[in-house]
């Protein structure tokens, strides 16, 4: 299949990805759902970083160690946001976007 | 390549460690861990100055130590000891995370300490995200009512998202040009801006920097993490980490410095809109810290002004302007954590009276605020004539102008501030200073004033940092 040897089709899908990711940042209301969307958004970069590095860089292993770096810092980062998330879970008993709302002004 | 040349950071990696065990203790002694953090930071300010004519590059040229580097370092370790110096009493955080809230503070201090001396992409990215994360922590540490969980949300998600952006940005300029090092970026830099690809890549890169400097359209965070942390956590995202942004800004902006008409186009857009932004919404606001958010976010558009001639002076005016504002802004937030010593939030109003309880705390007040509002001879003052007359000499004039003019937009709401510390009567006790504080107090307002009619110094030393990167 000529399409899955190309560069652009992956650029294409790491975009479609990264534009799904954005959606679901602004229109969930659940904050494991917004998330999940933020892990999308970062597997676009890695998608980006893999097919630049497969069809384009002179050195083959950058591209590999960005996308493995990306998966590191990204579980770090769940961590962190899953822990603040059962805090407030903790004090409004809920994880909806929208029970937070009393920083205003 | 000596051990000197990473001292700094090492220095800054062994003090966390010591920091951890002291999390690991059953039994908090806040006193002792106190003091003993205190002590810590301060060796780190004689080292970062011992470390400042380091030169050399590190880690397969992914890591540079020059000047620039060493003198934000500076800034960096400045700024933790001065927020530990203010945080003897935590009154808005549990004892038992007082270790922790000291443990985080050095760890963000290492990762902004590492992404002023990062030149290769990924370095950038991942120094980037040790800060942010270390802050994240930071900011729901506040106990008491559920703002501070809010707000910890708000600036975890709108973080990530920002720098999200930034690495599909980033994966974009590494399609463009093959490589992650910044000095070969630089080498293909007319490709890269010829492509839209790249432009694209260059403006997403931006992002994760604007978001750390609460530039629209990335400002959204500031007044409610401003808001919703503590006194001593705000204070250190308030000053040091924007002088950590601003160094990478420009280590960035510089890429572009011979093609980038396009690029500087956003950036005065940006520009405006922060500054004005900023300073409009800033008068409506009633919280302290609320009001001190939006006037971030205006004075972030001011240290653009300088960070888009892409010159020489207009680099150095923005450097110095990045430290003074360190100053001036710690200058006022510790007058506000004095104030509320129980750490509650304080609105403006509660300002009353300010001159008649602790005289030197309304003197410090008053500098801090005069200087963030650019009254001479302050060093916002001076900073400000630096920013505004090199873009001038670019031949920004509309610039200048609205800057100018949001100057003097500005000049209400702080006065508000001024007016309500010296001018409203109240009935309250007044403040007791412990002698270390006076102490401070009075070395704030002598640098406020001396670096404002002597600044010289700074400025030489700010321009052979900006020749050390261009």
């Amino acid at each position: 299949m000529p399409a899955f040897n190309q560069l652009n089709t992956y650029l294409y899908l790491a975009v479609i990805l990264f534009c799904l990711g954005l959606y679901g940042v602004l229109s969930r209301r659940n904050l494991i759902a917004v998330l999940i969307s933020v892990e999308l958004m970062l597997n676009a970069a890695s998608i980006n970083f893999m097919a630049f590095n497969r069809f384009l860089a002179p050195h083959p292993a950058v591209g590999q160690i960005a996308a493995l770096f990306i998966m590191a810092v990204a579980a770090a980062e769940a961590a962190i946001a899953l822990s603040i998330i059962v805090a407030l879970y903790r004090k409004l008993k809920s994880i909806n976007i929208e029970q937070a709302n009393e920083l205003r002004g | 390549m000596s051990v000197l040349q990473f001292g700094v950071e090492l220095y800054y990696l062994v003090m966390a460690l010591v920091l951890f065990f002291l999390t690991l203790r059953r039994e908090p002694k806040a006193a002792a861990d106190h003091r003993l953090a205190f002590t810590l930071s301060a060796l780190g300010l004689v080292v970062a100055l011992l470390c400042l004519t380091q030169q050399g590059e590190l880690f397969f040229r992914s890591y540079r130590v020059d000047l620039f580097s060493q003198i934000f370092k500076l800034a960096l370790a400045l700024g933790l000891f001065l927020v530990l110096a203010i945080s003897r009493s935590l009154p808005s955080i549990a004892e038992r995370n007082h270790a922790e809230f000291y443990l985080f503070l050095t760890t963000c201090t290492i990762g902004m300490m590492m992404l002023v001396s990062s030149v290769e992409l990924l370095t950038i990215y991942v120094s980037l995200e040790l800060s942010s994360y270390s802050l994240y922590i930071l900011v729901p540490l506040r106990r008491g009512d559920d703002i501070d969980v809010e707000a910890g949300i708000k600036y975890l998600f709108f973080g990530a998202v920002s720098s999200c952006f930034m690495l599909f940005g980033l994966s974009y300029i590494f399609g463009a040009t093959h490589s992650t090092y910044l000095t070969d970026i630089l080498a293909r830099m007319p490709e890269l801006v010829a492509s839209p690809i790249g432009v694209v890549g260059l403006i997403l890169a931006m992002a994760g920097f604007f978001f750390k400097l609460s530039i629209f359209p990335f400002h959204f965070w500031a007044p409610d993490v401003y808001q919703g942390g503590a006194h001593q956590v705000v204070t250190f995202i308030a000053t040091a980490s924007k002088a950590a942004a601003v160094a990478l800004l420009i280590r960035l902006a510089v890429l572009g410095a011979q093609y980038g008409y396009h690029f500087t186009q956003i950036l005065v857009f940006l520009s405006i809109i922060s500054m004005t932004l900023g300073n409009l919404v800033a008068i409506i606001q009633k919280d302290f810290k609320r009001m001190l958010a939006y006037s971030s976010i205006a004075h972030a558009g001011y240290v653009l002004i300088g960070v888009l001639t892409l010159q020489e002076t207009g680099l150095a005016s923005s450097i110095y302007y990045a430290l003074a504002y360190l100053v001036m802004n710690f200058t006022v937030f510790m007058v506000l954590t004095q104030v509320a010593q129980d750490g509650r939030d304080l609105k403006i109003a509660e300002l009353a009276g300010l001159y008649h309880r602790s005289p030197l705390l309304s003197m410090s007040l008053i500098l801090g605020i005069f200087a963030l509002a650019g009254v001479p001879p302050s060093i916002g003052f001076t900073g400000k004539l630096f920013l505004f007359t090199s873009a001038m000499n670019q031949g920004y004039f509309w610039l200048v102008l609205i800057g100018a003019v949001n100057g003097t937009l500005s000049l209400y709401f702080y006065l508000r501030v001024v007016y309500a510390a010296y001018f409203v009567e109240a009935k309250l006790p007044p403040i007791q200073l412990s002698p270390p504080m006076r102490a401070l107090n009075y070395a704030l307002c002598a640098t406020i004033l001396y670096f404002g009619v002597a600044p010289n110094s700074i400025m030489e030393l700010a321009r052979a940092a900006v020749r050390a990167v261009l």
